[in-house]
């Protein structure tokens, strides 16, 4: 009655898939967060003009389409810096995890604002006026109150970046999408693939989101 | 001026960088791998096996030009309208990728001498009595609808002044066609033929002759500008044919039967 080609090595092939999915999710946001932190506070402390070409270089980042970014950045790499530099070859994957980064940053630093923004202008004031430096303030009354702002939409985009990353294997990068398309070119059987695929992007995602969930109602209650 | 200054000097020290680099040949013995682009949804000359490792012809045909240059081989799967994109972007070194030799995309990128050719089978049916491609002539021909070789049948018919074509829809209904008896023989790709006779879901049918058509002859390719490795490449693919090589391939992927001769007569090249 139900009959398949898929085999347990077919399997263990989507489970690399995702694995590298999971680590180029990791990488990019991990990378993408800290750059976001950095940039976004640079763009609030400078402020709207002084960070004019800041804004603009992530705007770019943020309005090309993923894709595009990564034919670009790949043909870049390949054909400029390591011909100019002289390095040996650049991984696909070194640039996926550059570009995605990079995509994350942009985000982030957007959210970063955001929740530096929500922080009243008054409490700021408040914490100066008792002494604090500008990075005690930073660190004691803005973190804790901003982190507790950004916290749903950063999750969001870590959710979103993950996504998204199916679209790293146009730099050669083996990631879930790319191998379940392997797959299907083999045992032409899309929909129970595409099935599997899904079902192991919500068991990654799933997880994630919760967590986020979690953190959030925990930091709620103080 | 300053600007300008500044400018002529980035220009130069590109210069310079682009004069004192070397070329692609160089630079793969350097880097120790060859990034293959290759089909992997075209058997027999790119497919997965069960593990889902590359394997074919193409695979193949890359693994001993890796080997020629004395360097590991890396299949980098490719989409037809892929290949050559990847090339131009510099995400690999050459298309072992059964790319067919038009002046069009030599407007783009650098041929080696073929490699292989695409050659069409007579395929008969046991009761027709077909024994070679003349003895096809008022007899019931078919082939897909719209392809070279239904085109090419269609225009044989009617030169013959006798026998009949009957288009179909794809290629197992023609071979299908062909084992009920309907027809009494079909010209496809020889790839496919052999592939279809060999599953054994066709009975009573057989290769019984080549077709003469002109073959799909295909090569290596790589930049345009890469006159060294293109030379390179045009020696290893002669060194396949004159070491046996390619007739062992052949044999391997495709079927029993002589390959494709890569030359054409009365041309050089």
């Amino acid at each position: 009655m139900f009959n398949t080609g898929l085999t347990s090595n077919d399997l263990w092939l989507l489970a690399q898939g995702a694995g590298m999915t999971l680590l180029v999710t990791a990488i990019a946001v991990s990378l993408g967060t800290i750059l976001g932190i950095i940039f976004g506070v640079l763009r609030y402390q400078l402020g709207p003009w002084w960070a004019l070409p800041l804004t603009f270089v992530l705007d770019v980042f943020r309005s090309i389409p993923l894709l595009i970014q990564l034919i670009l950045a790949n043909a870049f790499v390949n054909m400029i810096l390591v011909p100019t530099l002289k390095i040996g070859k650049v991984s696909g994957f070194t640039v996926a995890c550059g570009v995605l980064a990079m995509y994350t940053a942009a985000y982030c630093s957007e959210i970063v604002r955001g929740g530096i923004e929500a922080v009243p202008a008054n409490l700021r004031r408040a914490s100066r006026s008792l002494g604090m430096s500008w990075g005690q303030d930073m660190w004691n009354i803005v973190m804790p109150l901003a982190t507790r702002v950004a916290l749903p939409s950063w999750i969001g985009l870590a959710l979103g970046v993950m996504k998204d990353s199916a679209l790293v294997y146009i730099v050669q990068v083996p990631e879930l999408l790319k191998n379940t398309q392997i797959l299907i070119t083999r045992l032409q059987e899309p929909l129970l693939l595409l099935m599997i695929c899904g079902l192991f992007y919500f068991l990654i995602s799933f997880p994630i989101a919760r967590f986020g969930g979690y953190l959030e109602k925990r930091w709620s209650n103080d | 001026m300053k600007v300008s200054i500044a400018l002529g000097g980035i220009a130069l020290a590109a210069s310079l960088a682009t004069t004192a680099q070397a070329d692609k040949l160089d630079d793969i013995i350097a880097s120790g791998t060859l990034r293959c682009a290759v089909v992997l949804d075209f058997p027999p000359m790119g497919s997965r096996d069960a593990s889902n490792n590359p394997i074919g012809f193409d695979v193949d045909y890359c693994s001993d030009l890796a080997a020629a240059l004395g360097v590991k081989p890396e299949v980098v799967e490719t989409t037809f309208p892929e290949r050559i994109p990847a090339l131009m972007s510099g995400s690999v070194d050459v298309a072992v990728a059964s790319t067919s030799d038009t002046l069009e995309r030599a407007k783009t990128v650098g041929f080696s001498i073929p490699y292989y050719a695409f050659e069409n089978a007579v395929v008969a049916s046991e009761k027709s009595g077909i024994t070679d491609a003349d003895g096809m002539k008022g007899k019931v021909v078919g082939a897909t609808a719209g392809t070279y070789e239904a085109i090419w049948l269609e225009e044989q018919v009617k030169s013959w002044g006798a026998g009949e074509f009957r288009p179909y829809q794809n290629q197992a209904d023609v071979f299908l066609a062909l084992s009920q008896g309907q027809l009494d023989a079909t010209v496809s790709t020889m790839e496919v033929a052999q592939a279809n006779v060999k599953t054994g879901n066709f009975p009573g049918i057989q290769i019984v002759d080549k077709a003469p058509m002109v073959p799909d002859y295909v090569a290596l390719i790589t930049l345009r500008e890469e006159y060294g490795l293109i030379n390179f490449m045009d020696l290893f693919v002669n060194q396949q044919v004159r070491t046996g090589r390619y007739a062992e391939l052949y044999k391997k992927w495709v079927g029993e039967g002589e390959p494709a001769s890569l030359t054409i007569p009365g041309v050089y090249r």
